[in-house]
């Protein structure tokens, strides 16, 4: 102690001697260390007509331990409620359906598009992931996933490496992600292309649970183009095999001329017309091509992203996103634009013809057929003044699609042929420091 | 693994500047960071995810539900 | 040559931002609230002062005293007074380092080269040019220094944290009670404290990814300095030789962390327990703890 204490005054006359008597003030430094950073966010999204609506809300935490390890976990819970259209197409007359499970019926009122049941459903999902370095400019990351809601549980893993060149002004990633969902419908599992039957009758549907994997694979880049601009490529692929139809999608059975539902009585409670159960193929395969810029001109900073996708279903999909962030006083203001198109897959059939062959896969799904959807947001954010932010975003989301003329079958053309949808997104995000 | 050919494709690709570290104080701002609203980017992913056919890009993630 | 003996002063949010290179470093001003004519007057102070220093005590320049004195080893000569508290500080480092520390330790700079490879000198090359280290070799009697024939001096250990030290006392007669963070190649300095008395965030940069913040200290006052390899170093037979050198044997200290990171009120001592630890090597940790200063090791 003694030494030290020598040591450190004769240290201090010598930077005195050396700088002259000017005293400079005792310092003050403290490292930004670690600590926990959390980022939480209640998300309301509402269709019109009654449709769906989805309350979530979200944690999800990052502890930084310096030295470029990190862990991060989220935390969401959801719960979904209200209808989506079915598959079924609307009809002059009132249709009545079987419900999942089976033991009710529900109605749609004439000239409408039906929708599906009114259901309530609740969904929690936990993510968790490690990041840490592996050697000299390598990263690995390791990541779980773990989802349930009352029909579906999902699991899933994922690891990716990457790499940096030159001074971190390049970053070259791969990455493969590997997940398991079972689904357990309600009311058992429907055989593909089979009739909804009476109220009370299962004798279509399976007990049990069906499963399906997925595998993805990921090879990206990141590149800083300039001061100001950094670019971001992915490839990625896509795998998925098991069960992937929709259990509660139909679609209607037709008169090949009039396009009319044909009509069925129920024996007891039952559906009044001919409806069958979706049918997709046990496996699809998807690529896509992702590319996203981010440029700071001065104080604003611009972010757009553009995605390609195709897959062996016969979809295909560009999405094309832009953003832009400007300050306002003590926060910014961020207004927000996305459009996105996709064209049918090969088996989107609006209703199926009584007469012609039943095809071996079918799918009336509006999320399988041939739609441009838009978005249009702003987003509001404030820093507070101990360095913790929040935030609020509204979006109205569009979706017009259409159904491809040779499938529109004679009194179709006068009735709404393809259920556009439109919704209200609001968010509230508040990110804090402990 | 060479680095150099990889560094040099991807360097002809998009033939860019090398920034300096002590150059770097712009990119280092949140708001230009391509990951600074991971939260957000997942929900927005979710929510399309279950309304449209394609899904992710950005990274992992979009399934893992039943919505789709 | 000057590359640039251009300063250009930018304004960030809600600071100004002046650069410019002096020292073979990237140098920036952060200056907190001032209007325009201030804030430029305090980065031409800066500017000059950290060309001034350079063009008197860097061993490039033909220009400067060090070379002048370097030129003349084996002769007299007169220093003047920024020369000689320099070198009577140099001098209490290398009495502090039991002559680990050692300006005159620079001709070992032509034995070494550090490329991360694993070739090392023949002690023969070594024990050569040791003949010309050495501060008990030199004739020091302020203002008259005499080096013997062949010995060299060079301020590079302590030059730049002392220019940023003067630089900050400039800075503060021409704008007393500004706030200005002044950095040099990663030394930094911050007499006053902001108005809004928030911190200066300083990022500590990764030894493993250059660009990439391992860790920020939020500097209210007071000085930060960083010593670091920088991957500038020789891996042999399992030991990491930085590129630090002990002016005693002539041979690199090993196992030193890659990086030392110290807090203190001015820069110039807080470069010095840096350099100091990292003569320590292995046991650079027990020296920063004895120091009583916070400090940041990677």
């Amino acid at each position: 102690m003694k030494d030290n204490d020598s040591f450190n005054a004769t240290l201090a006359a010598a930077t005195c001697a050396l700088l002259g008597s000017t005293v400079a003030a005792p310092v003050a430094a403290q490292a930004e260390d670690g600590g926990w950073s959390f980022d939480s966010t209640l998300l309301y999204y509402g269709e019109s007509d009654n449709r769906v609506r989805d309350i979530s809300a979200a944690v999800s935490t990052l502890r930084d331990f310096g030295d470029e390890r990190k862990l991060s976990g989220t935390l969401t819970a959801d719960t979904l409620t209200g209808a989506s259209a079915s598959g079924a197409i609307a009809l002059n007359r009132p249709q009545t359906f079987t419900s999942p499970s089976g033991r009710a019926v529900y109605t749609t009122p004439a000239d409408e598009v039906p929708l599906d049941d009114t259901f309530l459903d609740t969904r929690f999902a936990l993510n968790a992931s490690w990041t840490q370095p592996l050697a000299r400019l390598y990263t690995v990351s390791a990541g779980v996933g773990f989802s349930t809601e009352y029909d579906y549980t999902h699991i899933g893993a994922n690891l990716s490496l990457a790499r940096d060149f030159n001074k971190r002004n390049t970053t070259v990633n791969a990455g493969v992600a590997w997940s398991q969902d079972d689904v357990d419908p309600v009311g058992g599992r429907p055989t593909a292309l089979s009739q909804m039957l009476d109220v009370g009758d299962n004798s279509n549907k399976r007990d049990g649970s069906e499963s399906k994997d997925v595998l993805d694979l990921l090879l990206g880049f990141t590149q800083v183009l300039n001061r100001t601009t950094v670019l971001r490529v992915n490839y990625s692929y896509s795998d998925s095999s098991g069960y992937l139809n929709d259990p509660y999608k139909l679609l209607s059975v037709v008169d090949p001329v009039t396009g009319d539902t044909l009509a069925r009585v129920p024996i007891g409670q039952g559906p009044n017309g001919v409806y069958l159960f979706e049918s997709r193929p046990d496996a699809r395969t998807k690529q896509s091509l992702y590319a996203e810029v981010k440029h700071s001109f001065g104080a604003p900073v611009m972010h757009f992203s553009y995605r390609y996708m195709t897959d062996d279903w016969g979809i295909d999909s560009h999405t094309g996103e832009v953003r832009l962030r400007w300050p306002l006083g003590d926060g910014y203001i961020e207004p927000q634009l996305r459009y996105y198109t996709q064209s049918a897959a090969d088996f989107y059939r609006a209703s199926l013809a009584n007469g012609t062959a039943l095809p071996r896969y079918a799918s009336a799904d509006f999320r399988l057929g041939d739609f441009d959807a838009t978005t249009i947001g702003v987003k509001y954010g404030h820093g507070t003044t101990t360095g913790n932010e929040w935030s609020i975003r509204a979006e109205y989301y569009q979706q017009n699609g259409s159904v491809p003329g040779e499938q529109i079958i004679g009194n179709q053309a006068d009735r709404e042929q393809y259920p556009d949808l439109s919704a209200v997104i609001v968010q509230f995000g508040y990110r804090f420091r402990l | 693994m060479n680095k150099m050919p990889i560094c040099l494709v991807l360097l002809a690709l998009t033939g860019c500047a090398t920034v300096q570290p002590w150059e770097r104080d712009v990119l280092a701002r949140p708001e230009m960071s391509l990951d600074n609203a991971p939260l957000e980017a997942a929900i927005d992913d979710h929510i399309y995810f279950s309304k449209e056919a394609s899904s992710g890009g950005r990274g992992f993630g979009g399934g893992g539900c039943g919505c789709n | 040559m000057n590359a640039s003996c251009a300063a250009t002063l930018t304004r960030d949010s809600d600071h100004w931002v002046g650069r410019f290179v002096a020292m073979a470093s990237p140098c920036e001003v952060l200056i907190d609230h001032a209007p325009a004519s201030l804030a430029q007057q305090v980065l031409n102070t800066v500017a000059a002062e950290a060309w001034r220093i350079e063009r008197r005590f860097s061993r490039y320049r033909t220009d400067s005293a060090v070379h002048s004195i370097n030129a003349n080893a084996g002769t007299e000569t007169v220093v003047d007074e920024e020369c000689a508290n320099l070198l009577d500080f140099a001098a209490t480092l290398t009495r502090l380092s039991s002559g680990a520390f050692d300006i005159t330790s620079g001709v070992l700079r032509k034995a070494w080269t550090f490329d991360g490879g694993d070739r090392v000198p023949a002690q023969a090359q070594i024990d050569v040019l040791l003949e010309s280290v050495g501060w008990h070799k030199v004739e020091w009697r302020r203002p008259l220094l005499k080096l013997r024939p062949g010995m060299q001096i060079d301020f590079g250990g302590i030059g730049k944290e002392y220019a940023v030290d003067a630089a900050a006392n400039l800075a503060a007669k021409v704008a007393p009670g500004l706030s200005c963070l002044i950095n040099f190649g990663g030394d930094v300095a911050v007499r006053n404290a902001r108005q809004n008395d928030e911190p200066w965030r300083v990022g500590i940069e990764s030894f493993m990814q250059h660009g990439a913040a391992e860790r920020v200290v939020k500097l209210s006052r007071g000085a930060l300095a960083t010593s670091g390899d920088s991957r500038r170093f020789v891996l042999r037979d399992g030991y990491r030789y930085s590129h630090i050198l002990d002016a005693r044997t002539g041979w690199p200290v090993r196992n030193a962390p890659h990086s030392i990171t110290v807090a203190a009120d001015t820069c110039t001592q807080a470069g010095t327990i840096t350099t100091l630890a990292m003569l320590q090597g292995e046991n650079a940790e027990q020296m920063l703890r004895d120091s009583g200063l916070q400090y940041w090791l990677q």
